[in-house]
């Protein structure tokens, strides 16, 4: 059996329907009306020890709810799911042990209390030996640098500060399914590369499983092999990354800012063909659109270059969001790229 | 101006029918404590002992409960629960650089509250009257003499529950000091026990004190125990009581205000 | 060594909350006092009020002043216990609402001994001092003669006493589950309801007797356990004769029940939760 599997996983949550005001409360009392949302809709996932997978889709497409489900948070309404040999959500106990989890908006470090007595009550939460615990540590020290988060009380950390201490916290236990909910939103690059390449030494140094929801495609480039892209709680996706950029994400923007507005926009079209001009804010900004596999993007700026004044320009790589956006809008065929 | 206080009295009514649930609920804990009352006095009004000492029986203890009721329901925690988090929070500096009087704001407030305890109150208090039995009635002066009394609890009320948001300055801990002033309240008013089957050293202390005024004085008028030139008297009494708490507050105001601006809260 | 760690987590969780309040006690040392001082004064109004009733007359259906206290006093250590040492459960409704249960349960504790250890309310040390000393005062009054047996008996009942106020808070506080509520207002006004049983309950009309004694047990906290020890007999409720003496004995069984059902509604709650942000 793989390490994570659902069949038919769903989750339906139930909204009271119910008028406004006290009188609404006491009529729905008699009336007993809901509506139902499905969250997650017949999800069967099949995940192998080792992999590590992204799990993308646009806001309340169920991403969270799944991965509330495989870590036993949440009960499905009906389906299976086993993590490790344990359904998660009957045996919570076990479970945890298997897992660490990390919310990219929220901590589950005591906001009260020094990281070190945080973690220090992880330690025995889980009831983990001193010696593992301080090789544990040590190991995570050069990429995460907690030393100088030990002594900061919970409350005080910074954003970024907060995610390298969290990391630490989920991963103490040495579990064998890490599950991150978007964990690099709203940090600034130089802690976003360094939770990235935490990651990736994870799963190259001890072999954790790890499934990923995020918006940042550098996110899953950077760590993932596999990614599964969720609907209207459907999975409409799941396959090869490298699959799904070449297939549709392949559109690239340049974006130059020129000393004069270009004298003969045409002739830049006509240097390298394919290409769509598209004028600025400004009559001295040109934007670029081109497909990457049909012409470079060094073909592109010796062409601009060639026939207007360049300052400065710089390149729009597509968010896997506009990838998704499109394969909602029903621009983009999934089939192609599974073949 | 005087329109703004207005607006002040309706904000305070609209925010109590928000937060009607949880008025609701702590008023389910005011019925249960009625409820005790009323079967603990009823089993003790069959000792003529009791009926001595307090000189009415159990029909006329049944008016006494209730009226320690509704002015157990009047002006309760509303005003200062809303000023403690306001402190807490530091959202009283906004208060204050509003161009309008904090206390007389947060008077009108407290009406507006006022008039939503108050016929709560009474609709509980018929229901109540329905299932035990009822009770004689006042006479036509005692009736008005109670009904003046009854008014003038709710600033006399306001003072107490005002001052003891206002120590709020001084600590976090608001619901210590709402439950002391509870205590002290249901002791020294008369809600629990009626103060003449106090010690009598007891009963000199809380008639000194402003909080008999808020349940001892109008039942004591309503059952007829004290009227004409006393009733009058005690009337004058809670008046002033509620003069005096206004005056006070204003000052301790003053102080928690100097204490907000040089400490910065 | 399953069973030592299963019990040795929680404390350590406990301790830890402890040590925070301990620590923020110091901090504002005013609030603390301010607290401490506001549970007891509000329970020995109660006292005072008790006391000035026997002050005119011996007993209240047959009970004396001093059993009175009894009765009274065990509320206050049933209260005080889940106070100092279960205050969490009180948070439950929060902790439901804000969606911060999920962490709870992704630890290999048991979530409702997380939920239940991880706060400490210091003001329950005022109702245990005040309630402990009220007993004691009474039990020096009762001239009581105590066999090993009584003595025995005594504990099991105060202990079932005490566990049976804590599963009915779990119990209601379970609530949350349903109630979308960031506020406990159903287990709080339940927990109001609990003061009818403050006294001896054979004053009220037999519908609210039953309802303490087999809807919402409070009763088996302070009057029931206290008849058991005093040896009371001759309970009429309804016109039919009941062996109250008995009803105190089964104390410890209703304690099994609340926190059995404490337990139930809140693993049947755990499915509905819904973690935040739905």
């Amino acid at each position: 059996m793989a390490l994570i599997e659902t069949r038919g996983m769903t989750k339906v949550f139930r909204t009271p329907l119910k008028g406004p005001g006290l009188a609404g409360s006491v009529k729905h009392l008699f009336t007993r009306r809901f509506t139902d949302r499905v969250a997650v809709a017949n999800v069967d996932l099949t995940i192998e020890a080792g992999e590590a997978v992204a799990y993308v889709g646009p806001n309340g497409a169920g991403k969270s709810t799944t991965i509330k489900m495989l870590t036993g948070i949440l009960v499905p309404t009906s389906g299976e799911v086993h993590a490790n040999g344990v359904v998660p959500h009957k045996q919570r106990i076990q479970n945890a042990r298997n897992i660490g989890v990390v919310f990219g908006q929220r901590t589950q470090l005591w906001w009260d209390i020094p990281v070190r007595e945080s973690l220090a009550l992880l330690k025995e939460i889980h009831r983990i030996p001193q010696d593992r615990y301080e090789a544990t540590l040590q190991s995570f020290n050069e990429l995460l640098e907690l030393g100088e988060l030990l002594p900061v009380i919970g409350r005080r950390l910074s954003l970024g500060q907060r995610m390298r201490a969290d990391l630490a916290a989920a991963l103490l236990h040495d579990p064998k399914i890490l599950y991150l909910d978007e964990p690099t939103i709203g940090l600034d690059i130089s802690v976003k590369d360094r939770v990235r390449a935490f990651i990736k030494q994870l799963i190259a140094e001890r072999g954790t499983t790890v499934m990923l929801t995020t918006h940042d495609l550098g996110d899953i480039e950077d760590i993932c092999r596999r990614i599964v892209i969720i609907d209207e709680g459907r999975i409409i996706y799941d396959g090869d990354l490298q699959a799904v950029k070449d297939t549709f994400a392949r559109e690239r923007s340049m974006h130059f800012q020129l000393h004069h507005p270009p004298a003969d926009p045409a002739a830049i079209a006509a240097r390298v063909p394919g290409v769509k001009l598209v004028a600025g804010e400004k009559p001295e900004q040109l934007g670029v659109h081109f497909d990457r596999f049909e012409v470079s993007a060094a073909d592109v700026v010796a062409a601009v270059m060639t026939e207007a004044d360049v300052i400065d320009f710089h390149i729009d790589e597509p968010a896997i969001e506009d990838v998704i956006r499109k394969v909602y809008a029903g621009q983009l065929d999934l089939s192609a790229a599974e073949a | 101006m005087r329109r703004a206080y207005v607006m002040h009295a309706k904000l305070g009514l609209q925010q109590m029918l928000a937060y009607r649930a949880g008025f609701f609920l702590g008023l389910l804990g005011n019925l249960f404590f009625l409820l005790s009352m009323f079967y603990l006095w009823r089993v003790l009004l069959k000792n003529p002992r009791f009926t001595h000492a307090l000189g009415w029986d159990w029909s006329q203890m049944k008016a006494y409960l209730l009226i320690g009721f509704i002015t157990g329901i009047l002006v309760s925690t509303f005003t200062d629960y809303t000023m403690a988090n306001r402190i807490r929070t530091g959202d009283v500096a906004l208060d204050l650089a509003r161009p309008i009087d904090y206390q007389k704001a947060r008077f009108s407030e407290t009406l507006g509250v006022a008039l939503f305890e108050f016929c709560t109150a009474v609709s509980v208090c018929a229901i109540v009257v329905a299932v035990f039995g009822g009770m004689q009635p006042p006479t036509l002066q005692a009736g008005l003499l109670f009904t003046v009394s009854l008014l003038l609890v709710v600033p006399l009320k306001f003072g107490i529950v005002y001052m003891s948001g206002l120590v709020c300055f001084w600590t976090t801990n608001y619901l210590g000091v709402s439950w002391s002033r509870q205590a002290i309240v249901n002791i020294m008013s008369g809600a629990l026990v009626p103060i003449v089957l106090f010690p009598v050293w007891l009963q000199g202390v809380a008639n000194v004190l402003p909080f008999q005024a808020i349940v001892w004085t109008p039942a004591r008028i309503y059952l007829g125990t004290i009227h004409g030139t006393e009733a009058v008297m005690w009337l004058a009494i809670e008046a002033a009581w509620g003069v005096g708490l206004w005056i006070l507050a204003r000052l301790m105001w003053k102080v928690a205000v100097r204490k907000l601006v040089i400490q910065g809260g | 060594m399953v069973v030592a760690s299963r019990i040795g987590r929680p404390i350590v969780l406990y301790a830890r909350c402890l040590a925070v309040q301990i620590k923020a006690v110091l901090e504002y040392q005013a609030d603390f006092w301010i607290l401490m001082m506001a549970s007891v004064l509000m329970n020995l109004v109660g006292f005072v009020f008790l006391w000035t009733i026997f002050s005119k007359i011996p007993d209240v259906d047959g009970w004396t002043f001093w059993q009175v206290v009894v009765i009274y006093a065990l509320v206050f250590v049933a209260e005080g216990v889940g106070s100092l040492f279960f205050e969490g459960t009180w948070n439950l409704a929060f902790l439901v609402n804000r969606g911060e249960l999920d962490f709870m349960l992704l630890r290999p504790v048991s979530p409702i001994s997380q939920v239940m250890n991880c706060a400490v309310g210091i003001n329950g040390l005022g109702n245990l001092l005040l309630g402990g000393t009220l007993i004691g005062l009474s039990l020096s009054h009762l001239h009581i003669h105590w066999t090993l047996g009584r003595v025995a008996l005594a504990l099991l009942l105060l202990v079932s006493a005490i566990a049976t106020k804590i599963g009915l808070n779990l119990a209601t506080n379970a609530s949350a589950f349903w109630i979308q509520s960031p506020f406990s207002g159903f287990a709080f006004s339940m927990h109001q309801l609990g003061d009818l049983a403050r006294y001896p309950i054979t004053i009220y009309a037999s519908a609210v007797q039953a309802l303490i004694t087999v809807a919402v047990p409070f009763a088996f906290i302070s009057f029931f356990p206290a008849a058991a020890v005093f040896s009371k007999n001759g309970w009429r409720l309804g016109g039919v004769e009941l062996p109250l003496r008995w009803f105190g004995l089964a104390t410890p069984l209703v304690a099994v029940y609340c926190c059995w059902m404490g337990v139930f509604l809140f693993r049947r709650g755990l499915r509905r939760y819904e973690s935040a942000g739905n």
